[in-house]
């Protein structure tokens, strides 16, 4: 089964509304991942700010963050190689990934066609 | 002795709360003395961190029970939040640091240095202390001279904001904030929570002085506490003045009536609170005898004292505000606790400036509105206007949740709109609306009653320090880049100036503005000392003897924190309008 990881960025509150703008693309994301896991995909997150260990023991993403930095965050890792960076995925990317079936549900959920 | 109502038939679990300064510490360890005198079995448990609990009773305690010699019966343990916090953060980042970037650990590190990580990892401290275990079982009370503030309990009530993060050791959610790191089990902050909201087992006493503003801050915990289930509530008048001072000392008499004024217009929902009243001590909460005295208030006063107090002159706000009026224009910014009386600094500084035909722009945060309002039109180089704290969070906070919290499941708007219920939030919220003015410094003054921590700097600044590496590859002279950040890091552009009262804990306080400061690249220029009887002329005996005390403090700032200072000495009335204004800023003893 396919396994995606998310390295977001270091974020003091769950929704990051601390920071100077709330990331909406973050809010969105986390009802993506949701959906998706609710669909039977295995999505695991992690966040610099609590569990910087899980970056710094995986060796591509350490080299990523040494070569690009923190701004360079998030990164998405599908089975243990680069997929994505420097912005979340959209619900169709999850759904393409890990093989869910995505019927209706990106009609229903994408705003804006994806583009959020 | 007269029977306090906070003291009858006290549960199980004593909270004193209220900002810092008001005697929190002292009346808990007068509150744990007189029950363990009673024959009760007491654990005095103080999160001060200017904690002298153990130099009151002789002893070393820190962050472990310890008995108390001299009180059969009581116990003591002190946990310091800022070295909890450490603890903290240093569970999270020491195992990468030297393993990811410097600037990569630097980040993690200042998301975990607000003051809600302070508040939770001292709320993990005593987490224990509130459900039962052998720990707490030697003991018939518990007192703590700290109560955590509603937003904590807030979090830890919410479903939304555990998931399974203590369950499976990893997050889940995006991130689950201050909570990620705590150790203990959720069970036991469940408990621990539920024994706070149990009015059967705990008792909330509110501790404040006769301050309008004190009362105003007051009456919003209790509305907030008393929201999330903490119903059984007292509140304490600490350190009235007593009218038999009053005699033959001007000040002493405006003193009396300005804090019987206050009381006479108490909020409502504190009026309804059983109070009671504790005057000023003649002498220094230190040592067994005198906290056993704190609470009997049949003291005769010493009418025969024929002390007197002869104003010192310490260095003058008219000193600062020559200084700021050489620059021509710059950005003035007033900073320090609630009630210390930053508005009135601010408006003083401003009317100075505008008098000396400078032009200058005052916005303040002022509640009351009644200063803004005063100074409105009655000078042609004085702009003045005003920033509501309370309708700007809203406004934030409304944005965020239309644009940010539509796709949201209750759950997790719960926990969106709880998150924007932090002090981060409002300190954001305020310092956009200051952000909007801050640009016209360069061209005249703007004095500011507020400033944002350093800590809300860094983390404003995070995306800005995308945008600086830009503007350094590009050529400066092409480029003219600034952010808010940049200019108050810039003392060119802007001062600014801490105000704190001749007192410990408010100087503790303010000192840990200024490093909070200094963390983010900003120096503070100048310190203001407000509200000083030691710059005053006194008579009374308590009003001499609070000058003496005063005088530790002042040469504490000093030597140890100011490179330049003032002080400002305690007025008989509140000053309104230009005249006492120019008058205040101008007075040099």
């Amino acid at each position: 089964m396919t396994t995606i990881q998310i390295f977001d960025p270091a974020l003091c509150c769950s929704s990051g509304v601390c920071g100077a703008d709330a990331d909406r693309e973050l809010i969105n994301f986390s009802a993506d991942v949701d959906w998706a896991k609710q669909q039977g995909a295995a999505i695991e997150r992690f966040n610099l700010a609590q569990q910087p260990m899980a970056f710094a023991d995986n060796s591509t993403v350490k080299a990523f963050l040494e070569r690009s930095g923190a701004e360079a965050l998030p990164l998405v890792l599908i089975d243990g190689e680069v997929a994505l960076a420097g912005r979340y995925p959209n619900r169709g990317e999850l759904a393409r990934w890990t093989g869910v079936a995505v019927e209706e549900e990106i009609e229903e959920s994408s705003c804006c066609g994806g583009c959020c | 002795m007269t029977q306090l109502k906070f003291l009858d038939q006290p549960p199980r679990f004593l909270f004193f709360t209220g900002k810092g300064g008001v005697g929190k510490t002292s009346l808990a360890c007068a509150t744990a003395i007189t029950l363990a005198d009673a024959g009760q079995r007491v654990l005095l448990v103080s999160t001060d961190p200017a904690s002298n609990v153990g130099q009151v009773f002789g002893m070393t305690i820190g962050n472990k029970v310890t008995s108390i010699t001299a009180v059969p019966g009581l116990a003591a343990l002190e946990i310091d939040p800022q070295a909890a916090a450490q603890v903290y953060r240093d569970r999270i980042v020491n195992p990468v640091r030297g393993v990811l970037p410097d600037t990569v650990v630097k980040g993690i590190e200042e998301q975990l240095s607000g003051a809600c990580t302070t508040e939770i990892a001292a709320f993990d401290e005593f987490t224990a202390l509130l459900v039962d275990s052998a720990l707490t079982t030697d003991y018939d009370h518990i007192i703590f001279d700290t109560a955590p503030t509603g937003h904590t309990i807030r979090l830890l009530q919410l479903p939304g904001a555990w998931s399974d993060f203590l369950a499976e050791g990893k997050g889940d959610a995006s991130c689950l904030g201050p909570l990620a790191g705590l150790e203990k089990q959720r069970a036991q902050y469940k408990a621990a929570v539920d024994a706070l909201a149990d009015s059967q087992r705990t008792r909330l006493v509110l501790v404040a002085r006769a301050q309008q503003a004190t009362l105003r801050e007051v009456a919003r915990t209790h509305e907030e506490l008393a929201a999330i289930g903490l119903t059984k509530q007292f509140l304490v008048i600490n350190g009235l003045f007593p009218q038999a001072e009053t005699a033959q000392d001007p000040l002493a008499t405006a003193i009396f009536k300005r804090e019987q004024n206050a009381l006479a217009a108490i909020p409502e929902v504190l009026s309804q609170l059983p109070c009671d009243h504790i005057l000023l001590k003649p002498f220094n909460l230190v040592g067994l005898t005198a906290l056993r005295k704190l609470l009997v208030d049949d003291l005769p006063v010493d009418g025969e004292n024929k002390s007197s107090h002869p104003a010192i002159p310490f260095p003058s706000l008219s000193k600062l505000t020559n200084e700021i009026a050489k620059d021509g224009c710059g950005l003035i910014m007033l900073m320090g606790k609630g009630g210390v009386g930053k508005t009135t600094l601010a408006a003083a500084i401003a009317v100075n400036l505008a008098h000396r035909g400078l032009p200058v722009h005052l916005t303040t945060s002022d509640p009351a509105a009644h200063l803004s309002e005063t100074l409105s039109g009655a000078m042609g180089n004085l702009l003045v206007d005003r920033i509501d704290p309370h309708a700007e969070t809203e406004r934030y906070r409304q944005r965020v949740l239309e644009t940010k919290g539509s796709h949201l499941d209750a759950q997790g708007r719960a926990l969106l709109e709880e998150d924007l219920r932090s002090p981060c939030t409002e300190e954001i919220a305020v310092f956009q609306a200051f952000s909007r003015i801050i640009h016209e410094a360069g061209k005249q003054f703007v004095v500011m009653d507020t400033a944002p921590t350093g800590h809300t700097l860094l983390l404003l600044d995070a995306t800005g320090a995308y945008h600086r590496e830009i503007a350094k590859q590009m050529d400066p002279s092409i480029v003219h880049y600034n952010t808010p950040m940049m200019q108050l890091q810039n003392p060119k552009q802007t001062k600014i100036l801490l105000v704190t009262l001749a007192e410990t804990t408010p100087v503790l306080e303010a000192a840990n503005l200024q490093a909070d400061l200094r963390r983010a690249g900003i120096e503070p220029w100048a310190w203001i000392i407000n509200n000083s009887v030691a710059a005053t002329t006194a008579h009374s005996p308590l009003l001499c003897q609070r000058a003496s005390n005063e005088l530790a403090d002042i040469k504490t700032v000093s030597t140890m924190y100011a490179k330049l200072y003032a002080v400002v000495p305690l007025l008989q009335e509140e000053p309104v309008g230009i005249e006492k204004l120019l008058e205040l800023s101008r007075s040099s003893q």
